[in-house]
């Protein structure tokens, strides 16, 4: 029994660095329904950018954890000020391509570092021992994640129900015309979004970086994982990419603990999120929290 | 219609039937023709060597996987992520034939025109029912069903062990009347091969586009709302453009196994769907000859700037990983400029340079 | 007159061309080489240094004048890790003419056999997969196969373990890569190696192993033998770390001894799992920096000669990748000893002979490199090394493993 509560108890730390990933994601859609495939090269360059500052300048690591958000911030808002501004109103497909290619532009400069082909791991900060508790046990860092992932939610919730800012994002998601007659300035939104999508990467480069060490490879490839949450919250919900993330995580341990090996089966948590994904679309197509738009086809 | 048939300086059509021509003036059919067989000329007059030749055929297989592409996201409007998993699904019809027949069986190395249309009808099969989601499903969450759908054909293919686990499973070459087909004649012979199936293809598509079948795609991808009220069924259009974008990419993973000599999974991955997108996009969503553009710009510019790494590599030391960070950045940013400034991609310009030829010498 | 002119242009560019060719043989020949693999994109962090270990000793090559007058010029492509670009560059390497070809991944080594066999163009990969061999002549892995890598630590694991059958859980990368081993390790056990494997696990992206780790612990397991590439397994041990699951000594009762293949290990681990990487076990054929010897020193001085910085100097793919062009130099340097025109023929049947008094011995490996028809494993013997303060040292003297002949 105490197997099944680790699955469960992994699952649910796992999924929430899922939804810390995902949430990235959201926080664009939300505002200018773009998807960003680009965002595992900003989660990796989060994290690359923390090392930097800890590993090579000397930087306490809390200080670099959050000076990495700070520049991660301006990073992508630069990002979508050089390349996205010009792309208001052009059709979505233009711009998610346009994500695509930024991809290649960030793999290139991150091949330029040293940290494209060359492994590294952050300095040790937290104790190594565990948090036990009737059998099931997590690691300091994870649980760290999982706090990191709770006040970035909960911060996000807060900012789009509470604040002027906040508001004026939703509104524009919602009509970007009306948003416009009524003042709101639809291009600041839109770099505000990628900012705010940047400064939550940056945190869940640093978890991530943090359990598998940093390896570009591994770090950029959660852009692609990430998806299936994603869509199965409803892309333009933040709540939606919490529970989403907890349940694929959820079901990722169970596939991985119950399935395979059993009846020859092996490797199942890669696909299964994937299959789920595409059975709870054909009957709830908006993902579990996403809006309806009330539409028959 | 004209009075001179051999040159129109605007549209003279008084009848529908004069619109769905293929061919508005002789000289556009003179020029069409003359362009034709300049392409199957061209091979015997010069000597090409070998790499050229594969990436010649490498940008005629993109041709015809992006046809099909263009078909469901251009033309009807569905983004599909999961193009290169339709394009595995016939190269791995061809395999699955090589597994079980052995990599030399008379139906591999003869029947091969069978096998490339099977290999369609496969893909053809599997996209319908990739597309059945669209029934329900719209925009982006349609988008991830494809990309659900590459994910799985991933983990099928590289888990079982039908498919040798993903590693490359073998096609022999194939025998034309001369014999079997020796090293140096492959990719000529294959070259010919790939012209007649884009051309063939690129009629089917223009006369598709000028019938209902091909028109309601365009009205779906439009106002499905509208489609609806005029008596088509969008749902079932949308897995028919799925169906018949599947067809071409099949045809597309079969001419690719055919060509590389073997399938394996390698080819076929998420990072090949995106840039079949890139591809279609760069050429130019929608329009027929951007299909046609796009594959040639994307695999040319990959070439060049593979060249131009590789001078850069020989001015700078190798330890700045200038060179080698150059490839995935210019590549990068020729995209997202070409998309910055050109969004409606290279079918644009030949449009502005066909109309430009087409009243000059006035301007407009 | 202007005939006259005409000629006397014709007759002066013979001349310059036919002095530039005199010119060109004094200055010895120069013989082409190619290498195609992923300095970016996936397993760029082994692609990167093994690209700069080839290309530093074919500069030391000609910096040094061992070929006397005669230089190698080795183009270096980067694929991305994509087949239907190495198929594009081999095409292109043909039509320079290469007389030797050094590819890398395990897919596309699969995928370009029979281009290799039909060209009869000696191969060397850096993928040490055993199929790679299969139906194929032209094949040649510069070391022991990730199946007698994977044998070699089961037999370690034998001799070493105190206690009844020891019980064995294999890690592995999802694809042929991973899976290769595992059926010549339970071939193995099936011709009579005492051991019992238990489950083969094939690892995603996975953040926690945690419960992974529980289960195996619960059906008994002792040791993991693992083949894939670090990532995985510093997250896995950095788990197991925690849990405190890693033995301190080889085979320690109650806890779980790590193990791994070539490509799991060196400091490129250490660097992702820290601390956790300590009493990891590793199997090469290679000799790593941080054991002194002349093999090291070669290397360091290599890498300090053509500026590269310490990463990649201490990096076992520098050494892969420099140990690989030593063959191919090494060849090159023996057809010319017998006064032989410098062919892929010839360079094939110079890899063939490289066997008995003429084995091949060289300070960056553990052991000779020996090739025949019926051998195409480089070096055969392989060395354990485990993780010490940080650092991986030798554990015991080279060894070959003695059931890859008995599974055959």
């Amino acid at each position: 029994m105490s197997y099944f509560f680790q699955l469960v108890v992994s699952g649910i730390v796992v999924g929430s660095i899922y939804a810390l990933a995902a949430l990235g994601f959201v926080l664009i859609y939300k505002s200018s329904k773009v998807l960003n495939i680009a965002h595992g090269q900003i989660i990796a360059a989060g994290a690359f950018i923390a090392y930097a500052l800890t590993g090579m300048a000397g930087i306490p690591i809390y200080l670099s954890f959050f000076l990495s958000m700070v520049i991660t911030f301006f990073l992508a808002m630069s990002v979508e000020r050089i390349f996205l501004r010009r792309l208001i109103g052009e059709p979505i497909i233009s711009v998610i391509m346009v994500t695509i290619g930024l991809m290649s532009i960030l793999d290139g400069l991150i091949f330029l570092t040293p940290f494209g082909s060359v492994n590294f791991s952050f300095p040790r900060f937290l104790p190594r021992t565990l948090i036990s508790f009737g059998g099931v046990s997590i690691s300091w860092t994870q649980l760290v994640g999982v706090i990191v992932t709770a006040v970035m939610i909960g911060g996000f919730s807060w900012f789009f129900k509470k604040s002027t800012v906040g508001i004026s994002m939703r509104a524009v998601s919602d009509d970007q015309f009306a948003s416009m007659s009524v003042g709101i300035s639809v291009p600041r939104v839109f770099g505000l979004a990628w900012a705010t999508a940047g400064l939550s990467a940056a945190a869940a480069g640093v978890i991530i970086g943090n359990i598998t060490g940093l390896n570009f490879e591994t770090l950029q490839a959660f852009g692609i994982t990430v998806f299936p949450v994603v869509i199965l919250g409803g892309l333009d919900s933040i709540l939606g990419a919490v529970v989403a993330g907890i349940i694929m995580g959820i079901i990722q341990q169970f596939a991985s603990g119950y399935l395979d090996g059993n009846w020859g089966l092996n490797g199942t948590a890669e696909v299964l999120p994937y299959i789920i994904l595409l059975i709870i679309l054909l009957f709830k197509p908006h993902g579990l929290f996403g809006i309806h738009e009330i539409e028959r086809v | 219609m004209s009075t001179n048939r051999w040159l129109a300086t605007g549209n003279y059509f008084t009848s529908y039937r004069d619109e769905q021509r293929i061919f508005f003036t002789h000289l556009d059919r003179t020029i069409f023709t003359f362009f034709l067989s300049l392409l199957f000329v061209w091979p015997l007059l010069f000597a090409v060597s070998n790499k050229y030749m594969l990436v010649i055929d490498n940008i005629l297989i993109a041709i015809v996987a992006i046809i099909g592409l263009n078909i469901v996201t251009g033309f009807a409007g569905l983004i599909s992520i999961g193009h290169a998993a339709f394009v595995g699904i016939g190269a791995y019809t061809v395999a699955s034939f090589s597994r079980t027949l052995g990599d030399s069986h008379v139906i591999i190395t003869h029947a091969w025109p069978l096998m490339i249309i099977l290999s369609g009808l496969m893909g053809a099969i599997f996209g319908a029912i990739v597309g059945l989601p669209a029934m329900r499903l719209k925009h982006l969450y349609l988008a991830i069903a494809t990309l659900s759908f590459q994910m799985i054909f991933s983990w099928t293919i590289n888990f079982l062990e039908f498919f040798n686990q993903g590693q490359t499973i073998p096609v022999s070459r194939v025998f034309w009347f001369t014999g079997k087909l020796d090293r140096d004649e492959h990719y000529l012979f294959w070259y010919y091969v790939l012209l007649v199936v884009v051309v063939l293809s690129g009629f089917m598509v223009r006369n598709l586009l000028r019938t209902r079948y091909g028109r309601c795609l365009s009205a779906v991808r439009d106002n499905d709302r509208a489609a609806d009220a005029m008596g088509m069924h969008p749902g079932l259009t949308k897995v028919y453009a799925f169906g018949l974008a599947g067809f071409f990419a099949g045809m597309a993973g079969a001419l690719h196994a055919y060509v590389y000599r073997g399938a394996g999974f390698e080819s076929f991955t998420l990072h090949h769907s995106i840039t079949y997108l890139a591809m279609a996009i760069v050429g130019g969503l929608g329009t027929l000859n951007g299909s046609f553009w796009g594959p040639a710009a994307i695999i040319t510019l990959e070439l060049q700037v593979e060249t131009l790494a590789e001078h850069a590599g020989q001015i700078f030391p190798s330890s700045w990983n200038l060179a080698t960070a150059l490839k995935p950045f210019s590549f990068g940013l020729v995209i997202v400029l070409f998309l910055m400034f050109e969004p409606r991609g290279i079918a644009n310009w030949w449009r502005i340079v066909r109309s430009y030829t087409k009243l000059w010498p006035f301007r407009y | 007159m202007k005939n006259r002119k005409r000629m006397t242009v014709a007759v002066s560019l013979t001349l310059i061309v036919l002095f530039a060719f005199t010119f060109q043989a004094q200055a010895g020949e120069t013989y082409k080489l190619g290498l195609s693999l992923a300095i970016t994109g996936p397993t760029s962090d082994a692609g990167d240094p093994y690209s700069k270990g080839v290309e530093d000793y074919f500069n030391y090559v000609n910096d040094m004048k061992l070929l006397g007058d005669d230089k190698i010029d080795c183009t270096i492509r980067d694929d991305q890790y994509k087949t239907d670009v190495t198929k594009r560059n081999f095409e292109d390497f043909l039509d320079m003419g290469i007389v030797f070809y050094l590819n890398y991944s395990t897919g596309s080594t699969m995928a370009l056999k029979k281009d290799f066999d039909e060209e009869k163009m000696p191969t060397i990969p850096a993928s040490f997969h055993a199929g790679n061999l299969e139906g194929s002549t032209y094949i040649f892995l510069p070391i022991a196969t990730y199946s007698a890598q994977a044998i070699g630590l089961a037999e370690y694991i034998v001799k070493n373990h105190k206690g009844d059958t020891p019980k064995v859980a294999m890690y592995i990368h999802p694809s042929a890569f991973g899976r290769g081993p595992v059926s010549d390790v339970e071939k193995a056990v099936a011709a009579g190696l005492k051991m019992e494997i238990v489950e083969v696990v094939e690892h995603g992206t996975d953040l926690d192993n945690t419960a992974m780790l529980q289960r195996l612990k619960s059906k008994g397991v002792q040791y993991i033998i693992s083949q894939t590439i670090q990532s995985p397994v510093a997250t896995m041990l950095k788990d197991a770390s925690r849990l405190g699951l890693i033995a301190k000594t080889f085979g320690e009762k109650g806890k779980i001894t790590f193990l791994g293949c070539h490509y799991t290990g060196g400091n490129d681990l250490v660097a992702l799992a820290g601390p956790a990487a300590e009493n990891f076990f590793w199997t090469t054929s290679y000799i790593v920096t941080s054991e002194p010897g002349p093999g090291t020193d070669f290397q360091l001085s290599l890498a300090k000669k053509y500026g590269r910085d310490e990463k990649t100097a201490n990096s076992h793919n520098y050494i892969n990748g420099a140990m690989v062009a030593q063959v191919a130099s090494e060849c090159i340097l023996r057809a010319k000893k017998k006064g032989l025109k410098i062919t892929k023929e010839s360079l094939y049947e110079e890899l063939l002979a490289m066997n008995g008094a003429n084995e091949f011995k060289t300070v960056t490996t553990v052991g000779p490199v020996t090739y025949s028809k019926t051998d195409k494993q480089g070096v055969d013997t392989l060395q354990l090394y485990a993780v010490k303060n940080g650092e991986f040292k030798s554990v015991g003297k080279p060894f070959i493993p003695e059931y890859t002949g008995k599974i055959k």
